[in-house]
């Protein structure tokens, strides 16, 4: 099985970017081939989609990577570090890299992961996304189609 | 008597969102006490103006990641009383299981992740790994079976697609059904390993009482979370019970300097909600398997001391499996087959009320001719919780204080005491930031 998985705070502007793609793509139909997941706030979950039949995940979700709002990247979680404050790390705040460490401190073998990282332009408390991300949102969804439709 | 001290927690670990713990005691003299909530406004009672009533729960689902099946629930529930749709007792028992579903996961969660760091002395979950790694895949093991029972019912645990006005869009086979309740069978020894992992530790949970007044729905029929009137027990132990179209003579919202959120209160200064309250107002009704649990324990009602809520939350475990189990089988039992969805009859206003893992959460909506929803309200158990914890902390500061315990000592048993009451504050974000290594 393939999934296509969403996390973020659907109230916090950007951060729900990865929740509202994942939204759009079961509300259009077009999670085919693959399962999409809303996570929402508690990335603990991510933990039952690491099983022996997961074939590929993708993770969408918001990422500083210090470009302009909107711009997106395609990476690997071995290719980054987390600089995110790991005080406030815990199951409802999480940081979904810890948690993929969670998972290997505990034996787990991870699947083929790939992040679509969104380069948040707002992370205040409206419940819609910064123009700069709206503008591109059907950029986003074709690129998760894509993604997680490749093989490897 | 400690004489100075400063506490400051700004956005305390292991609650969701931002909460502040400010204290400030100089020559002995208390001059801040404050539990501070900056929690930002969230516009859902307006995102739901203007829409048709099949809309409305997809919508106000998404106040809450973590108790989504919960505002679901309460969401349909309000639509159905204002447009007079009645659902059938299957489905009654159905949503009563996604609901022990939620309960389940979230108890499990806030048990081992939240609260267990604390008694175990390391800040979070993380470090349990290398010493106590069967209590932390133990903990997984149980949070799995949470998520897949309520995914069951649900569609997905988060933001069910399936609990809608009038019914189920989709049922799970009997198949499906009977095959959950062998795994809510299996999990017995898994409760039974927490249980001795919550004995073992147990003396570490302050012993401090303030006794309060303690709201949630009661029912006559069962140990109520789906469904029930509004009942608080007062600290002499006198019952008084409202129906839920009444919740906001009950609540009365109002504003405090300090907070963002909204402050409740009924007959006293503050009330509490959440599994201590259910436990207090509901124990006769409880499973006969949590019932001994309690008695183990020696945890019986009225009890006043706020940090065993958590231990309520694990009688509240073993009452969820247990009265699965036998929903199950009921449902099973009476010719379970896909029912049509129920139609509405009027338009109107209508309240939902059901108890979610933090307390009692109540959803008002009104809807015109066209059933489109003309305005909502929403009192989350959170916000209602607020104003206790502040005068918890004005009781219990003072005591602290007097028996002389330092900074370090009081800062953590206060921030004990707020994550005993499980916050789930709207403002915690989830992004990464990263650094690319090439």
């Amino acid at each position: 099985m393939r999934y296509l998985i969403g996390i973020g705070n659907f109230s916090m502007a950007d951060d729900g970017i990865g929740l509202r793609l994942i939204e759009r793509i079961v509300q259009e139909g077009l999670d085919c081939g693959f399962e999409a997941v809303d996570l929402a706030d508690e990335g603990f979950r991510l933990l039952f989609y690491l099983n022996e039949g997961t074939e590929k995940i993708v993770l969408v979700d918001a990422v500083e990577m210090g470009l302009p709002p909107g711009e997106y990247r395609l990476f690997q979680p071995e290719d980054v570090a987390s600089t995110k404050d790991m005080k406030r790390l815990t199951t409802h705040e999480s940081d979904i890299l810890a948690i993929l460490d969670f998972a290997r401190s505990l034996g787990y073998r991870l699947p083929p992961i790939t992040i679509l990282g969104i380069q948040p332009g707002d992370l205040s408390p409206r419940p819609e996304l910064s123009p700069a991300l709206r503008e591109r949102f059907d950029i986003y969804i074709g690129a998760a189609l894509e993604e997680v439709a490749k093989d490897g | 008597m400690t004489q100075n001290v400063s506490v400051n927690v700004h956005h305390l670990t292991r609650v969701e969102g931002h909460g502040n713990i400010v204290v400030d005691v100089k020559n002995g003299k208390i001059e801040k006490m404050q539990w501070q909530v900056p929690e930002a406004p969230r516009f859902f009672e307006a995102m739901v103006r203007g829409r048709h009533y099949t809309e409305v729960a997809r919508i106000t689902s998404r106040i809450c990641g973590i108790c989504s099946i919960g505002h679901t629930l309460a969401s349909v529930k309000a639509t159905e009383n204002a447009l007079g749709i009645r659902v059938s007792p299957q489905t009654f028992k159905l949503r009563t299981l996604i609901k022990h579903a939620e309960n389940f996961d979230s108890h499990v969660l806030h048990i081992y992740f939240l609260v267990a760091p604390d008694l175990f002395s390391v800040p979070s979950v993380f470090p349990l790994v290398p010493t106590h790694t069967e209590v932390v895949v133990r903990a997984l093991r149980m949070k799995r079976l949470g998520h897949e029972w309520g995914s069951l019912l649900g569609g997905r645990t988060t933001h069910p697609n399936r609990v809608i006005p009038g019914g189920f869009a989709e049922y799970p086979t009997a198949d499906e059904l009977r095959n959950l309740k062998q795994r809510l069978i299996n999990v017995q020894p898994d409760i039974d390993a927490t249980i001795q992992t919550v004995l073992s530790v147990a003396d570490k949970l302050p012993a401090f009482e303030r006794p309060t007044e303690y709201m949630a729905l009661s029912s006559d029929q069962e140990y109520a979370l789906y469904d029930g009137v509004i009942q608080t027990v007062m600290p002499d132990g006198k019952k008084q019970r409202w129906p839920v179209a009444a919740y906001k003579s009950c609540t009365n919202e109002y504003v405090v300097p300090q907070s963002t959120a909204k402050y409740t209160k009924n007959k006293m200064g503050s009330y509490m909600a959440g599994a201590l309250a259910r436990f207090n107002n509901n124990y006769d009704q409880l499973h006969p398997e949590a019932k001994k649990l309690a008695e183990a324990l020696k945890f019986k009602p009225l009890c006043f001391n706020p940090y065993m809520n958590s231990v309520a939350q694990l009688v509240e475990v073993v009452h969820s499996v247990k009265d699965s189990i036998r929903l199950i089988d009921e449902v099973l039992g009476a010719g379970y087959k896909p029912e049509e969805l129920a139609k509405p009859t009027q338009h109107g206003q209508g309240q939902g009320g059901v108890e979610v893992p933090r307390g009692i959460l109540f959803h008002e909506y009104g809807y015109d001719k066209d059933f489109m929803c003309t305005g909502g309200n929403c009192i989350i158990p959170t916000n209602q919780n607020h104003a206790n914890i502040q005068l918890d902390l004005e009781a219990l500061v003072p005591k602290l204080l007097a028996a002389g315990k330092d900074e370090k000592a009081i800062e953590l048993n206060l921030e004990m005491l707020v994550r005993a009451y499980d916050p789930c504050i709207s403002c915690s974000t989830h992004y990464l930031k990263v650094e690319f290594k090439r």
